[in-house]
């Protein structure tokens, strides 16, 4: 009898393609992308991208610089800044993930003459790079750690003899032509925090715009299953006679998606704004634009999955997969920084880097609305070929 | 003018599904006020038929005119379209739901309150309208779901198997709603497999089979052609029929209907024929529950052009 049961279920999945490939074909994609993500954000393939200055050229910053592009796992930028306000202005407009100052005198010791530059919201961007750094010092300028460690030990011991200042001299130039690798250089770097002074911290309004547009797309995807449902049950039939046609049908519930969008991001950012102090009213204009287009966005992409599915089942099965893996490598759980660089260049085709990068332009970098144009563009690109999609499949399926 | 008009002309109507040839020149009428009910077995072309007259295929010959107009997005608001599912959000009251139809059929918003409460009426719904449709019975449902597609008051009612699943109460309280929308003017197209439905309703009946209407006309005419004078007589067996005793039978002129335990023949009958009958039987080892005497209906009808047409394949088999 057991046996019977399971025959049924067998063959029930073996003849629902959707349900065949939730079980086997979405698994090890979820996987692969998120082992890309992790794998990338424990270093072994996360690079960084860097925005260096350099004030005045050195040959010490010269070889530091030389060691810091040779380096894999960074992306220093093609150009070097000559002041820390470009670096600055980098980090701040997204376009760097973390900038780095190096002063021409990296041997002197009584400032930290590495800078580095940290958005609040990639603080670990800022770890990761203060130890490459160190350890690229340590690696290739032995002779600038040690050059840098020595005046300590000469203030602990009372000073160096002349010959032992000279033996010093001697093993400082031999180390600045071999690769031998010493201990850790103290005090060579000291971090910042770059951007707007705020009440809440960049993580949370990073946060609070990624999960605003997970929901949204969860949402909309459930919501508009209710098309397959309506032709199912001979709605559209009945409507399509009509003078209305089937494209009310689909607009109607466009607009309904968008409203119900819109009310789930002020209630999650609501949530932000109360708990965790996010500043939203002073740029209520462009949350509100920003918001809108995400929610166009999403609506038109959960019709145009409702439309081109067959059944709920079907439509389950994509909706899942498109929301989870656009997530994934949109930024909605990870942030993308810490992703390798092809997957982040594959997050730009998902809605949700989109999004994310213009709430976090609004609310943190307190952009204009020229700044996030060309994030809200390609929202209402998206939004307008998916209604499309979602009026055309429509229209043929009365064909069908 | 206009109620010269038919509420439905189709005119040598060809329709292909890919390289197959559905419809095959078929013609049909629906005059305004008329109850015609469109019969045939599954597959035979009646869904096809209903999607080209709401203009949703395409046809590759011939014409289909509502209301002497052709088929158009303008024409179509003359049609009203009760689709076989229950076409209604169920979460929604019957008076919302019909509200909602109401906009989308083109009317305002005071028109779709007036249409509302005559659409009601006209359903006799009147009574339910404020409850939810996933409450409501399967008769109730059935009833809104005709409402709904009467709102504009349209000229031509396309009726797909309006009664499935529901009991003979709410059958005949369905009969006397489509009734009184054709007496309200309404042409009525009722594509069904109701035989009886067919022959209390429709004043006109046509068979869908080999891509054209064939035979139709008045129930009682059809039927008087293919049986005269002729009484169908019915035995039913206590026990199916052996294979020689089904052989005797169907030398007699005897044809099974219901597996072997139940057989009819079309025949001469007087006031004798049971009695005759039940001593034959019994003496043939035949155990019979009741054997009964009636005039052929449509479903006889249907039967004898059923086997004339699986006769005819058989013979156009290559032997």
């Amino acid at each position: 009898m057991i046996g019977a049961m399971l025959r049924v279920m067998i063959l029930s999945l073996l003849r629902d393609r959707g349900a065949l490939a939730m079980a086997f074909l979405l698994p090890p994609t979820i996987f692969v992308i998120f082992a890309a993500i992790f794998s990338g954000a424990t270093g072994d393939e996360m690079r960084l991208q860097v925005a260096l200055a350099v004030a005045q050229p050195s040959a010490l910053t010269e070889r530091l610089e030389s060691a810091l592009r040779a380096e894999p796992s960074l992306r220093i930028m093609e150009e070097t800044f000559s002041s820390e306000a470009e670096a600055i202005a980098s980090v701040d407009s997204g376009e760097a993930d973390v900038g780095l100052i190096l002063a021409s005198n990296l041997d002197d010791t009584g400032t930290a003459p590495v800078l580095i530059l940290v958005d609040p919201a990639k603080l670990l961007a800022g770890a990761i790079l203060s130890g490459q750094v160190q350890r690229l010092i340590g690696l290739q300028m032995p002779d600038l750690a040690l050059s840098r460690t020595a005046p300590e030990i000469a203030s602990i011991v009372g000073g160096f003899t002349p010959e032992q200042q000279a033996r010093l001299d001697a093993a400082i130039a031999e180390l600045s032509a071999d690769d031998t690798s010493v201990g850790d250089t103290a005090g060579l770097v000291q971090t910042e925090m770059t951007g707007p002074e705020r009440a809440s911290g960049a993580t949370v309004t990073y946060y609070a715009g990624a999960v605003a547009i997970l929901f949204l797309l969860f949402s909309a995807m459930q919501s508009s299953a209710t098309l397959i449902e309506e032709r199912n049950s001979g709605i559209v039939d009945r409507v399509a006679i009509g003078p209305a046609g089937t494209d009310v049908v689909v607009m109607g519930k466009f607009l309904f998606l968008t409203v119900q969008g819109i009310i789930q991001v002020i209630l999650i950012f609501a949530v932000a704004a109360l708990v965790y102090r996010v500043d939203i009213l002073p740029y209520l204009p462009l949350w509100l634009l920003t918001t809108t287009a995400a929610s166009f966005a999403a609506a038109g992409l959960g019709l145009a999955v409702a439309s081109i599915c067959t059944s709920k089942q079907q439509a389950h099965t994509i909706a899942t997969f498109i929301v989870l893996v656009c997530s994934a490598i949109g930024g909605s759980m990870v942030p993308r920084f810490m992703m390798p660089p092809w997957l982040q260049d594959i997050g730009w085709y998902t809605p949700n880097a989109w999004t994310i990068e213009a709430y976090h332009g609004v609310l943190w970098r307190g952009e204009g609305l020229r700044d996030i144009v060309s994030d809200l563009g390609w929202l209402l690109t998206v939004a307008s070929m998916a209604l499309l999609v979602a009026v055309l499949v429509s229209r043929l399926r009365l064909k069908l | 003018m206009n109620e010269a008009l038919p509420a439905l002309q189709v005119l040598d109507l060809r329709t292909r599904y890919g390289s197959r040839e559905v419809l095959k020149g078929l013609n049909l009428q629906v005059a305004k006020g008329e109850i015609f009910g469109l019969l045939g077995p599954n597959g035979a072309g009646k869904t096809t038929l209903i999607r080209t007259i709401a203009g949703r295929i395409r046809p590759v010959g011939g014409a289909v005119a509502i209301m002497g107009r052709p088929v158009s997005r303008h024409s179509m608001r003359r049609i009203g379209l009760v689709p076989q599912e229950i076409a209604l959000y169920p979460h929604l009251t019957a008076q919302e739901n019909l509200e909602v139809f109401g906009r989308l059929s083109g009317l305002n918003r005071s028109q779709t309150q007036e249409a509302v409460r005559w659409a009601g009426e006209a359903a006799d719904i009147e009574a339910r309208l404020g409850e939810r449709v996933e409450h409501l019975s399967g008769g109730w449902k059935r009833r809104v779901n005709i409402a709904a597609a009467i709102l504009h008051r349209p000229d031509l009612l396309i009726l797909d198997e309006p009664t499935v699943g529901v009991d003979v109460d709410a059958r005949n309280g369905l009969h006397e709603v489509i009734k009184q929308l054709s007496h309200l003017g309404m042409g009525v197209l009722l594509a069904t497999h109701d035989l009886d439905q067919a022959e209390l309703l429709c004043s006109r009946v046509g068979f869908l089979r080999h891509g054209v209407i064939a035979p139709h006309g008045s129930p009682r005419t059809l039927i008087f052609a293919a049986f005269g004078n002729q009484r169908e007589i019915i035995i039913e067996l206590r026990a199916a029929a052996t294979k020689p005793q089904a052989e005797a039978l169907q030398r007699a002129g005897f044809a099974p209907s219901n597996g072997n335990l139940n057989w009819s023949m079309m025949g001469e009958s007087n006031e004798r024929t049971v009695q005759d009958l039940t001593s034959a039987l019994e003496r043939a080892g035949l155990m019979t529950r009741e054997i009964r005497v009636r005039e052929p209906g449509l479903d006889s009808l249907f039967l004898r052009l059923s086997r004339d047409a699986a006769t005819a394949a058989r013979e156009s088999e290559p032997a």
